[in-house]
């Protein structure tokens, strides 16, 4: 087991960036995880359903900044994660992640997180995360 | 048709947790921790296999029908998009576990809102081992706008 990450109220979790998106990345994403919405491969259909072009899958930017967490506290110390799909993420668009410590139970060793992934300074998805951490 | 309440299974779903699933869900999210892929670093860490990703259960995209899980609820699918989803962790997953999942309606409202109503459902889904342990809840809340007057 890794060892957990020490933090402090206020700290933040090394941002990283990922992209340009490309329709292989939705691709890949559909045949991992089985989501095959033609509204994420077909522009047909995503232009009949209004969009300019296909959008990814909202669990792909959740993935990617489950991932980009889990890397930086280890997948074993994740407690909870909760996302909130806030906006659209086209092919083209380069995700940034942040996220910042908003307090700590020194008792249960457990740290409350906020994350936000972002395209050119607009969130897309603000998540929450409980992350068991050190002493 | 009945209609659905608080409470009500919508749909179960068994899987096993697979080294080469993992595999593809850690490139599909640019993952980089090395326990997901190679199992020398994942027996060093102390577990038996590779560690699923976080996300991993969504991987049952692949066992279920979510048309008819839609239907059942009796949704609009052209008015339906996802809110929120949550994880709550009581362990990790590693390959080779094997996963039911129970997913239960455990909210129903309708509210008004300045654009019409909005219809939240919030589904539960709890998936367990072998052993009967609840390993994983996953939370999700469905939104259905109303139709536009």
């Amino acid at each position: 087991m890794r060892a957990p990450v020490r933090v402090s109220v206020g700290g933040h979790v090394a941002p990283a960036s990922v992209g340009p998106i490309t329709a292989t990345d939705i691709v890949r994403f559909a045949g991992a995880g089985g989501d095959f919405n033609p509204l994420h491969h077909d522009p047909e259909f995503a232009a009949a359903a209004g969009y300019p072009g296909v959008i990814a899958m909202g669990q792909l930017q959740a993935g990617m900044l489950a991932g980009w967490l889990a890397d930086w506290c280890g997948v074993e110390h994740l407690r909870e994660l909760e996302v909130r799909f806030v906006a659209p993420v086209r092919p083209g668009d380069t995700l940034t992640f942040a996220g910042e410590v908003n307090g700590v139970d020194p008792a249960e060793r457990l740290a409350n997180l906020t994350l936000t992934a972002s395209v050119e300074g607009k969130p897309v998805v603000q998540a929450t995360a409980i992350v068991h951490v050190a002493d | 048709m009945t209609t659905p309440v608080v409470g009500d299974v919508v749909d179960e779903v068994a899987f096993p947790v697979e080294a080469g699933k993992i595999r593809e869900f850690t490139r599909a999210t640019r993952t980089t921790d090395r326990r997901h892929t190679d199992p020398a670093a994942a027996h060093a860490a102390g577990f038996t296999d590779v560690l699923a990703t976080a996300t991993h259960v969504m991987v049952c995209g692949h066992h279920r029908d979510q048309g008819a899980m839609i239907a059942k609820l009796g949704l609009a699918l052209e008015r339906v998009v996802v809110g929120t989803v949550r994880w709550r962790y009581r362990r990790p997953l590693v390959a080779g576990d094997r996963l039911h999942g129970t997913r239960r309606i455990v909210g129903d409202e309708t509210r008004s809102t300045s654009k019409g109503t909005l219809r939240v459902i919030t589904l539960a889904t709890d998936f367990r081992d072998d052993t009967g342990e609840s390993v994983v809840e996953l939370i999700e809340t469905v939104l259905e706008k109303g139709l536009q007057g």
